[in-house]
């Protein structure tokens, strides 16, 4: 008999010894799906928001034009994607001018001529609308994520050139509409703060590299404040995005109609 | 001593009259022949150098041709393979065909940034093999050689030409040994745009694996260009292309555009990670005259297999051979109407004065008999004489003088032509020209003959009689 | 006359309208021209002498009135009918010879063979002999400006002669030709006339012609003045 009780309590605290450890590993051992969909929610709120970015494009690691836009996000309940509308405040000459991202559709408005055109992915291909993408795009929705490093991250130098412990992911695409062919992402272990990703075109091409660093707190968790965007095709242009002023708001779904572009106020 | 032989006999009397009469028909009926085998030589280089690039049959998605120029991908055809397979087993187009093969049309940017320079370009994706097969069509056997007659690289699919102007435009002049290609000159500075003033800020250390592209010395000295598109999903795209050589293209627009890649180069693309489709389906005959029963047979195959396809043939695919065959034919139309006019006016003016000539003769024939049409006859069959003999003089100079052109090793450059070529006249298959020339001129001489022959012939015989 | 007159005029007008002016060439002309004769007509220039000749040769059709030629009514019939009448019926000899220059002198006494149709033998056969009853067998081949005037005024009256008219014409057969060519021209004539029995009428103010006349026709102002015959 009092075998039989050590015997059940040994079962026992194996058992909650495993099931410790399970916990534990649930803690420590994220899937790779889980690692991306924190790390997307480190890089973008998941209410709607408002925050002001300045592009600043290098030539050459020469500075060679700088914009600042005011950029209105939500997220489209049936897509998953965010909605985006971005109004450029400077140089004064843009002022007023308007871009409208919903889903693959990219519209731009010009106050000038009181219309709006739709860019095309040809035109898309180089140029500010191609950063675009790699800012908003929320990998979870679009990519199957798997590890490739080892499960305790791999050590891998920051923007600063500091080194940084990070989870090693591919992501694979998940439908058509999704922009990349792959993309290689590191995630720093624990905070989930991306480190770093690299986005592969279809042919297998190395499109754009990110860092992602600067990291401030911004509406209660601490994000990016600076991504530097490397033009991995055209090897001497790289882009600086740096995010501040991000306030919560409600946007109305109606700013995101490309028939309220006209009416859109100044602020 | 038929009528014929007092034609005959009437022509020689005015010997210097005749002589210059002839001549001037001669020199029309050359002139005539001349230009006719000159535009045929054009026609049928033109009907070559276009059944060389793009066939003589093209199939495509119906709607392709007027509407998808803006949007290759949204119009690919999905199952090219079994179509491709249906026409080579087809037993009414088989011995018809001498390549089927399926392209691709695309446009995106195309960029040496090495050298900071991009273009948009217009890309064409063929299987090389097909291609060059059908590069060596010469139906007419004219033996053209040109810079273009360099095959497309068959091994490698990487490989391709562009057009000599896109080569100028992304600075590969000196890589591709490309003469008439000075320094890059002139055009505005990019401006700095920002107040700063030129900040510099060192991405060196972050950018190494954007250098992970191969390198020139890699690949041996075909220079690199990024060919970057959207595929058919609108997602962007980039593959890496080798320049085998760039090849001046006739027009300057398709010459500063001009990329011409392997077929599964385009699909990669293209279509990226999606159902790789084709954007055409080309036919090349052996036969030209071919065309409508080829057309028509695979009309009916469409039909029959329920296809959402449509074909369009040679003219529709280059409508500038079109406009080129109309312009010339136009020009040649002129040219014989003016001729034609000029016979009729020579032979009018020399017969009326043959007839004001022997008006006494007139009458006395008359009186002796001669009926109105006799008379007529006469001066028509005298008229019909000059005709004929001026144009057979005039197509034995021609065809002499289409000799000497040709061996002459003259050259010129025609519209839409990137090289300049000998400038030939067409002599062999023109029997119809000259039969046409000959017969036309003939009938023209006779119209231009009754006129005084009729007049010749009405005239009151006693009138005629006492005319001095 | 033992037989019926080679031509005969009824009342024969012609008008030649000018413009707006009419001129009246012939007024009502009556006649009859016996056969086989050397008959003349005489009459100063402006008489309507030549009117008459060509009404009489079908040449020309008459505004009024009736004209028998060989017993045919010649005055409204079509003008290919009245051709092939003239060249079945009447031989013509001009002041001017008229010989066609592209032709030899055998051809153009064969032409009017050639217009009725005959076979090229039996052409050749005719023309040759009548060319020697001329006696210019000689210049068979020679062309018309090989030839003097007397030679070609011989080849035009074997031209003439050789389809064997009833009727032949002579407008001042005798006026470009001297007086011994003339005199010759004459006597061929007569021979003919004699040898084929065709019904020479002349137009003429040649003296020595004249006196060879048989009927002598006067015209003056369009009218018949005098109708004179011997024998």
């Amino acid at each position: 008999m009092r075998n039989k009780l050590y015997f059940y309590l040994l079962i026992m605290a194996l058992v909650t010894g495993v099931l410790e450890k399970a916990f534990s590993g649930e803690e420590n051992r994220p899937s790779a799906q889980t690692v991306i969909a924190r790390s997307d929610a480190v890089r973008n709120p998941d209410r709607p928001f408002r925050l002001d970015l300045r592009l600043t494009e290098y030539v050459d690691s020469s500075e060679r034009n700088e914009i600042i836009l005011r950029v209105y996000s939500k997220i489209d309940r049936t897509s998953g994607q965010f909605k985006n509308l971005v109004r450029y405040m400077e140089p004064p000459r843009d002022l007023g001018k308007a871009v409208l991202m919903n889903g693959t559709t990219m519209w731009f408005y010009d106050p000038a001529s009181k219309s709006s055109v739709r860019i095309s992915p040809q035109q898309r291909l180089v140029g500010q609308a191609s950063e675009g993408d790699v800012i908003t795009v929320n990998l979870a929705k679009d990519y199957s994520a798997k590890l490739v490093g080892p499960h305790d991250g791999e050590t891998l130098d920051d923007a600063d050139r500091k080194p940084r412990k990070c989870w090693h992911v591919e992501l694979t695409p998940d439908n058509d509409v999704a922009i990349y062919g792959r993309v290689e992402y590191w995630v720093e272990k624990d905070t989930y703060r991306p480190v770093k990703g690299k986005f592969y075109s279809d042919s297998g091409r190395l499109l754009k590299i990110a860092y992602y660093h600067k990291y401030q707190e911004q509406l209660g968790v601490f994000r990016p404040s600076e991504i530097i965007l490397i033009d991995a095709v055209n090897a001497k242009l790289a882009t600086t995005i740096n995010s501040s002023g991000i306030h919560a708001m409600d946007i109305p779904d109606s700013w995101y109609q490309r028939e309220f572009l006209p009416h859109l106020k100044v602020e | 001593m038929t009528t014929l032989i007092i034609a005959a006999r009437n022509i020689t009397r005015n010997y210097r009259r005749s002589l210059m009469t002839i001549s001037a028909i001669a020199v029309g009926t050359m002139s005539m022949l001349l230009f006719g085998e000159f535009v045929s030589q054009i026609f049928v280089a033109l009907e070559t150098q276009n059944v060389v690039r793009s066939g003589h049959i093209a199939l495509f998605r119906n709607g392709y041709y007027k509407y998808g120029g803006g949007n290759p991908a949204a119009y690919g055809i999905s199952d090219y393979h079994s179509v491709i397979r249906s026409i080579d087993e087809d037993p009414v187009l088989k011995p018809m065909i001498n390549v089927v093969t399926p392209t691709i049309n695309l446009f995106g940017i195309a960029g040496n940034f090495d050298a900071e320079s991009s273009k948009t370009f217009f890309g064409l994706g063929v299987i090389p093999a097909d291609y060059n097969r059908m590069h060596r069509w010469d139906e007419h056997h004219l033996k053209l050689s040109s810079s273009a007659d360099e095959p497309l690289n068959e091994k490698d699919e990487t490989h391709g030409f562009i057009g000599a102007g896109l080569a100028r435009i992304l600075g590969l002049c000196e890589t591709l040994k490309l003469a008439d290609c000075p320094e890059r000159q002139g055009g505005d500075q990019e401006t700095v745009r920002t107040e700063s003033g030129r900040n510099r800020r060192d991405f060196s250390g972050l950018a190494d694996d954007a250098k992970g592209t191969d390198s020139n010395a890699e690949k041996g000295l075909a220079p690199r260009l990024d060919l970057l598109a959207a595929t058919a999903n609108g997602a962007p795209n980039v593959v890496n292309f080798y320049v085998d050589k760039a090849i001046k293209q006739g027009v300057k627009e398709y010459d500063d555009s001009f990329v011409i890649m392997n077929f599964n180069l385009a699909q990669q693309l293209l279509y990226g990670r999606g159902e790789k489709k084709a954007v055409s389906i080309v036919l090349q005959l052996h036969r030209t005259e071919k065309i409508p029963v080829a057309r028509a047979r695979l009309e009916k195959l469409i039909k029959d297999k329920g296809l959402d396809l449509e074909t369009r043939e040679l003219t529709e695919l280059q409508p500038f051979y079109k406009q080129a065959v109309g312009m010339f034919l136009a020009i040649f139309s002129f040219i014989s109407i003016v001729m034609a006019v000029i016979v009729l006016f020579t032979v009018v003016n020399t017969m009326s004065m043959s007839v004001m000539e022997r008006t006494q003769e007139i009458g006395t024939l008359r009186a002796m008999g001669v009926k109105r049409k006799g008379i007529a006859g006469q001066f028509v069959l005298e008229g019909i004489l000059l005709g004929l003999i001026g144009a057979t003089v005039g197509i034995v100079i021609g065809s002499v003088a289409g000799e000497i052109i040709n061996h002459a090793g003259l050259i010129w450059q025609p519209p839409g032509q990137a090289y300049p070529t000998p400038l030939l006249v067409r002599t062999k298959g023109v029997g119809h020209l000259l039969l046409g020339i000959w017969t036309g001129l003939g009938v023209m001489a006779t119209i231009a003959a009754w006129i005084p022959a009729n007049r010749a012939a009405r005239m009151k015989i006693v009138d005629a009689l006492g005319h001095v | 006359m033992a037989e019926n007159p080679v031509v005969v005029f009824e009342n024969v007008t012609k008008i030649y309208q000018v413009g707006e002016v009419s001129i009246p060439a012939l007024k009502g002309i009556s006649l009859q021209i016996p056969r086989r004769r050397f008959s003349m007509i005489l009459g100063p220039s402006g008489s309507g002498k030549t009117t008459l000749l060509n009404m009489v040769g079908c040449l020309d059709q008459p505004t009024d009135g009736k004209i028998e030629v060989c017993g045919e009514k010649v005055a409204e019939i079509t003008d290919d009918r009245i051709s092939e009448f003239r060249a079945k019926n009447i031989g013509f000899i001009f002041q001017n010879f008229n010989l066609i220059p592209v032709l030899s002198a055998l051809e153009n006494v064969e032409y009017p063979l050639t217009l009725l149709g005959m076979k090229t033998s039996e052409r050749r056969e005719r023309s040759m002999s009548i060319l020697e009853s001329v006696g210019l067998s000689d210049h068979a081949r020679h062309r018309p400006n090989q030839l003097s005037g007397g030679q070609k005024q011989r080849i035009a009256i074997a031209r003439a002669l050789v389809k064997g008219p009833s009727l032949v014409l002579a407008d001042e057969p005798t006026a470009n030709l001297d007086s011994k060519t003339g005199a010759a021209i004459i006597d061929l004539m007569h021979r003919v006339q004699e040898e084929y029995g065709a019904s020479f009428i002349f137009s003429t103010h040649d003296p020595q012609l004249i006196s060879h006349a048989q009927d002598v026709f006067s015209i003056r102002d369009g009218e018949l003045i005098e109708h004179r015959s011997e024998g």
